[in-house]
């Protein structure tokens, strides 16, 4: 019984997903079996994974939010206008990462504002404050690309962790990113699953009135959540200028579908109560698998956009039938019963 | 049948009062931008423009109402209208001779290809949604994402331009002295006004709108009724499209991205609530309205482009908060009443 549900389980599903896709593509070409590949898959998913924790959090609380990327780079971009304006140290890194997050947890907060204080249907909040953020970050922050970004973000984003020469001469390179993304993503796990805070936050995906119940104040987890969502969407929206080495105010919008995409073909359950940080990390990994190595399957990159549609549409269908007959199956033991 | 609608909640009289509200503030915008830029703004020249720019934005809105209507959403509605257009558009591109000329047949036959395709992208939302269960904005996320990424990869991001005279001309012709898109624009409007007023589909979209459940049990065939408002919403989301290609003479996969938000602004503005159950046509037609005359009067002032995004975005916000707001203070008073009887 416990191993006919292991094999149920959304995660159980994507590691074979991503057994099947890694051998049918290492059959079509041996270059993706190479630490390298693997090391530039990890690099393209640092900046989407804490993206992407941070929508896990909204979604498991039964929200969504369409704002993130739009948080992350005005953040990013931000810090980066005000560390040139105000000549801070260019050496740190330190500085632009706590700017960018003290900046995300203001947008954040309003994007609270929007929802737990006037009760506004989140999808809408969020596509209206992503209106707003833009539309004040080009209006009047800045419209223009910066390519010479503070030092220390610059050097960082060439900081290794493992650096050496492959047989085939080209530079094998794991950013140092790895260490603190695994740190935050394990605080996240242990937020949700060993806080107060975390066990609110789903008992709010549940459902809203049983959660007042409980005594648990709605008004306030929310508030939480969304700051706590713009906090991380800074973080990512710093490192994404810091690894790119610009600061480009028109990126990563419309990057927000890869992203929920991740999260929801990780088993994360989009009517809130249900998500688990490491189906997020599977679902993170997966599409960046898929995405980076298109090309080595002779498609081209082009088709990038419609392959994570065709992903998306695949993993809701296979969650929509498993709920459907979750729910038949409630029904028939409900009747039983009655009998 | 008016009578019964009525009756049978306060939509109709809630949704009157909104309708007033928005004349108000039409006439204030109008006013507004003719004090601050008359020069410019006041002209005929202006209001033509607009009357060809309003009509896509307008239909585009009616087809995310729809969805509203019944508690939904469709974000897929410009995946749709540039998936419809990018057909039409190959069709008559392919059947053009050297010279541009072609015949009205290949044009109709190319129109209807276009809206044949918005059926086919409706009836897989529908299946999504009203056979599979899923929620209708991931749903419909999912699949703005399959249309846009099939419409890029067919033309590999490229734009078709350059289309036939004859077909260009529908987009910026003139009917008894009226742009045509907005004669089309009435037509449509008029049509599904009579759909949710008159039919029993519209009927039941309310209702459903209103309380799920409660539609549920009444044995409505709510899903049939769900599927056919996403099959709209594609047909309609077709039909912007072709009209967008023939008033610019072109189609793209990435036309009008700015266009998911400013639906939902314009739905909401006109006074459509967004759990569903109740809006007006006449809502979202003037909403419409109000927005095109801020953005050309932003212009004439010389805002930027962005600072209409932020507007777009203020005015959604605020609009939901002034909602919120006097819905509570609505429910308090009458729970009020109710206790002092």
């Amino acid at each position: 019984m416990n191993f006919r549900k292991l094999l149920r389980r959304n995660e159980t599903v994507l590691i074979f997903a991503i057994i099947v896709f890694s051998l049918v593509i290492g059959s079509k070409s041996p270059e993706f079996f190479t630490i390298a590949n693997l090391f530039d898959i990890l690099r393209s998913s640092f900046v989407q994974l804490i993206f992407a924790l941070g929508v896990l959090i909204v979604i498991i609380s039964g929200g969504i939010d369409v704002s993130f990327p739009i948080v992350g780079i005005f953040a990013g971009y931000t810090a980066v206008v005000i560390m040139r304006k105000f000549e801070l140290n260019e050496e740190s890194v330190l500085v632009p990462v706590a700017l960018a997050i003290l900046i995300g947890i203001i947008l954040g907060g309003l994007n609270a504002i929007a929802i737990a204080g006037f009760e506004i249907p989140t999808l809408i909040a969020t596509l209206g404050t992503a209106g707003i953020f833009r539309g004040f970050m080009l209006s009047f922050i800045g419209a223009s690309f910066i390519s010479d970004i503070p030092l220390g973000l610059d050097n960082f984003s060439t900081a290794d962790l493992i650096k050496f020469e492959s047989e085939a001469g080209t530079l094998v390179r794991l950013h140092v990113l790895v260490i603190p993304v695994a740190l935050i993503t394990l605080a996240v796990s242990l937020l949700l699953n060993r806080t107060i805070f975390g066990r609110s936050v789903y008992a709010l995906g549940g459902g809203v009135e049983s959660t007042r119940r409980l005594g648990i104040s709605v008004k306030r987890t929310q508030a939480k959540i969304y700051m706590l969502v713009g906090g991380l969407s800074g973080l990512a929206g710093i490192l994404y200028v810091s690894l790119q080495r610009k600061a480009n105010p028109y990126d990563l919008a419309g990057s927000e579908l890869d992203v929920i995409a991740a999260v929801v073909l990780g088993g994360a359950s989009i009517m809130g109560g249900y998500g688990t940080v490491f189906g997020t990390v599977l679902g993170v990994l997966f599409i960046n698998m898929i995405k980076n190595n298109l090309v080595l399957l002779g498609v081209s990159s082009s088709w990038q956009r419609a392959a994570v549609g065709v992903l998306l549409i695949i993993g809701i269908t296979i969650q929509a039938i498993g709920e459907n007959q979750k729910q038949k199956r409630q029904r028939s033991a409900t009747s039983k019963e009655a009998e | 049948m008016n009578e019964r609608l009525q009756r049978f909640s306060t939509a109709g009289l809630l949704a009157d009062r909104k309708v007033t509200q928005l004349m108000g503030f039409t006439t204030f915008t109008l006013i507004f931008f003719t004090v601050f830029s008359f020069n410019i703004f006041f002209t005929p020249e202006n209001f033509r423009s607009m009357a060809y720019q309003v009509p896509e934005i307008a239909i585009l809105s009616i087809a995310v109402m729809l969805s509203m209507l019944t508690g939904g959403i469709d974000l897929s509605i410009v995946g749709i209208s540039n998936a419809a257009a990018l057909v039409a558009a190959y069709i008559m591109t392919q059947k053009m001779t050297e010279g541009g000329d072609i015949s009205t047949m290949w044009i109709i036959a190319a129109c209807l290809a276009g809206i044949l395709i918005g059926l086919i992208c409706g009836a897989i939302n529908s299946v999504l949604i009203a056979i599979l269960n899923v929620t209708p904005i991931l749903a419909t996320l999912a699949t703005m994402t399959l249309f846009n990424g099939i419409a890029i990869g067919i033309t590999n991001g490229v734009s078709v331009s350059d289309l036939p005279k004859q077909f260009m001309r529908v987009g910026n012709g003139t009917f008894l002295g009226i742009p045509t898109p907005f004669v089309l624009m009435v037509v449509i409007a008029i049509f599904v006004g009579y759909l949710i007023n008159r039919t029993s589909l519209g009927l039941k979209v309310l209702l459903i709108g209103t309380n799920r459940k409660a539609a549920q049990y009444s044995v409505m065939g709510d899903r049939k009724v769900i599927a056919w408002t996403y099959i709209i919403s594609g047909l309609l989301s077709s039909l912007a499209g072709l009209i967008i290609a023939s008033r610019t003479s072109a189609a793209s996969p990435d036309f009008g991205n700015s266009y998911i938000l400013l639906a939902i602004v314009v739905v909401v503005l006109g006074g459509i609530n967004p759990m569903g159950g109740f809006g007006t046509v006449t809502g979202v037609v003037l909403a419409t309205i109000v927005l095109q005359m801020v953005s050309s009067g932003f212009n004439a002032l010389r805002f930027s482009q962005f600072f209409y995004l932020l507007a777009q975005g203020g005015v959604l916000v605020l609009v939901m908060i002034l909602n919120t707001v006097l819905e509570k203070r609505r429910l308090n008073r009458s729970i009020n009443k109710s206790l002092d009887s």
